[in-house]
């Protein structure tokens, strides 16, 4: 008999218990459901820590530090007093210490294969921002990086070099004007202080800049969300040299970005870093915890759906032992016409399976409408704006069925066996 | 040509052991029309099984065509059975829930043809039986002659040589019981098909060429009617 043939006939056989065989089907749905949600939920989370990533940082960037006496999540916490060092380094009190870059560590770096440039992180902290005549506002500073993608609302960062600054919308906000075009070309003022001057009288100098680019305040933004000015590596540098000249920490830095050539492999570049002695992590390392996180919550709601499909191949086995022993005249018809045992046991082992696409389908159809709905309201919920954080992937949805398919044969193998097996004349005796 | 030689089926074992087929020989020439007689538990219906290959007794062969078909193996005997042979039985065993159509394809599906094929049979075959209008209506809607009728559409639809019989009229009145029995007999006369009614009613063996009395798994005799 054709496998085409048998599958008809096994349909049929389906359809004749339509109620059965839904029930079974429905339980063996809840797994596919929840196996296909947490497949979803692990793609968009997915998504949207990448998103978050590559918005705050770029892929082919590598963070510098000097290496710390200890190496860890958290470097230069230690709890064995350390040996003093002249080098530099900012010290938290507590022990913390945290080592500093210099020059020729930045030179050094440069050096390295692979490497087109060092973006030393010029540590300036503004006083405030104003504008002639208005309140002063809180601000933080940040070298402009070209690679870290922004979402404009006015504007662009094609003019920073020119004494430019990048805003967030909402300094647009606070200083009164209507709308982010008005904005633009307008003159801001970032106060730094002086390291080097007296305390008691505090050498504040006004650095002017013109507003080239305004940005969305943009929930994946998370580095410079709501008020990080973007300044370019020059204007940067000028304010750095101010603030930290004539202190112990001129000419030394936090940390160094470097970007990676385009032909050159990030991870062998950051292993030549370390090989040089400095602490290096990729924006993946950085971030990694994130899709940590979302893997171990995924792995966990798939296993309830395996739990839940396991639990089905038992309403399976027997949904189906059932259906065997109400049919046996129509097998043992079946038999005595000359249908092979193979092709009885096929018979229904693709029942078992039908049922398993039929529960797979339903299942990813209801997760498929429930994520539809829900989809905007997460969205609302957590202000995450456009970003979805359930994405259905094709992909997975087919191997879900598929695989559920799979599984219902092979529940189905006993009952088969059982029908395969059955005598023709008992079976036609039965009356 | 069957040739039944020296069968021999028992059930049980050692002291419950009980012969239903004790050396059963006899010969059946192409296109005859047989009825195998007796009372209930006399090994009627185990001959039948035996002869069809549904069954192995522990002694004997059963020869068609000049091949043992007790010899062959379990996927050769059910292509022969496929091939070669069809049933009809007093309890119909058509599937109550599918249509009329799809319960006189099934020995087609078994079969391996194409459908195609099916179709211009079964629509043959339905029409023998004078039941080319219920097509599409479900077995279960039918009177218990109808479901005879379908029956016997699903037995001849793949031209089979030799059509087993197992009280065929048994569950039906008199008149559908007829025009059943007709249907077979005719269809026997007509394309040379060998019958074999298993019965234990007279009437309906009086109207084959060979009537065999088995008695306590022996035969008790062998009548040919002259014509």
């Amino acid at each position: 008999m054709k496998i085409r043939d048998i599958t008809i006939r096994a349909g049929r056989s389906l359809k004749q218990a339509k109620a059965r065989t839904l029930l079974t089907s429905l339980a063996i749905g809840v797994g596919a459901f929840t196996i296909v949600l947490s497949l979803a939920i692990g793609a968009g989370g997915r998504a949207y820590a990448g998103d978050i990533i590559s918005s705050n940082t770029n892929v082919r960037e590598i963070m510098v530090q000097s290496k710390q006496d200890t190496e860890g999540s958290a470097p230069g916490i230690t709890t064995k007093p350390q040996k003093y060092s002249d080098d530099p380094a900012i010290n938290y009190g507590g022990g913390v210490s945290v080592k500093l870059l210099k020059q020729s560590d930045i030179d050094k770096v440069k050096k390295v294969a692979g490497v087109e440039s060092v973006l030393p992180y010029y540590m300036v902290t503004p006083k405030y921002v104003v504008q002639d005549g208005k309140d002063k506002y809180k601000a933080s500073a940040e070298t402009f990086n070209s690679s870290i993608k922004l979402e404009y609302v006015a504007g662009s960062a094609d003019n920073i070099d020119n004494n430019g600054v990048v805003v967030p919308d909402g300094f647009r906000e606070v200083f009164g004007y209507a709308s982010a075009e008005d904005f633009l070309g307008e003159t801001i003022q970032v106060a730094v202080e002086s390291g080097s001057g007296n305390p008691l009288k505090p050498q504040v100098k006004l650095f002017s800049f013109k507003v080239v680019g305004v940005i969305k305040q943009s929930a994946l933004a998370v580095v410079n969300g709501s008020n990080g000015l973007q300044i370019n590596k020059a204007d940067m540098k000028a304010m750095y040299d101010f603030e930290k000249k004539g202190t112990i920490l001129y000419g030394t830095y936090m940390a160094a970005t470097v970007l990676v050539d385009e032909n050159a492999n990030v991870e062998t570049v950051k292993a030549d870093i370390k090989e040089a002695g400095y602490m290096a992590r990729t924006a993946e390392d950085l971030m990694g915890f994130i899709f940590q996180f979302i893997n171990v919550l995924q792995g966990i709601l798939i296993g309830f759906g395996v739990l839940a499909v396991l639990t089905s191949v038992f309403g399976i086995i027997n949904t189906q032992y059932i259906s065997v022993l109400e049919r046996t005249q129509q097998i043992g018809l079946m038999k005595a016409l000359g249908m092979r045992r193979r092709d009885v046991g096929r018979l229904f082992k693709l029942e078992a399976a039908w049922i398993g696409f039929l529960g797979g389908t339903i299942g990813s159809g209801f997760a498929l409408v429930l994520g539809h709905f829900a989809n905007p309201l997460i969205s609302e919920w957590l202000a995450i704006g456009e970003t979805r954080l359930i994405i259905f992937e094709p992909i997975s949805i087919v191997s879900v069925i598929v695989g559920l398919v799979f599984v219902s044969v092979v529940s189905g193998i006993l009952p088969a066996r059982k029908a395969a097996k059955l005598n023709p004349i008992e079976a036609l005796r039965t009356e | 040509m069957i040739e039944v030689k020296n069968v021999t089926k028992t059930y049980g074992k050692k002291d419950n052991l009980f012969c239903a087929l004790d050396d059963v020989s006899f010969k059946i020439p192409d296109g005859a029309s047989v009825a195998i007689l007796g009372k209930s538990g006399s090994g009627k219906s185990t001959l039948m099984h035996a002869m069809s290959g549904l069954d192995k007794p522990e002694k004997g062969e059963v020869i068609i065509d000049g091949k043992n078909i007790l010899a062959l193996s379990q996927k050769d005997i059910d292509r022969f059975r496929s091939q070669t042979m069809s049933f009809i039985f007093q309890s119909f065993f058509v599937q109550a829930n599918e249509t009329c159509y799809d319960n006189v394809s099934l020995p087609l599906e078994i079969a391996d043809l194409a459908p195609s094929t099916r179709k211009v049979k079964i629509e043959k075959a339905l029409k023998a039986v004078e039941m080319s209008d219920k097509k599409k209506s479900r077995a279960r809607e039918l009177s218990g002659g109808q479901k005879q009728r379908l029956a016997v559409a699903r037995a001849i639809v793949n031209s089979p040589k030799i059509l087993f019989a197992d009280e065929p009229t048994g569950n039906l009145d008199s008149v559908t019981g007829g025009v059943v029995e007709d249907l077979l007999f005719n269809y026997n006369k007509e394309n040379g098909v060998t019958l074999i009614v298993v019965t234990h009613d007279a009437e309906l063996a009086g109207r084959c060429d060979i009537q065999i009395h088995i008695k306590d798994g022996k035969i008790d005799s062998i009548k040919r009617n002259k014509k």
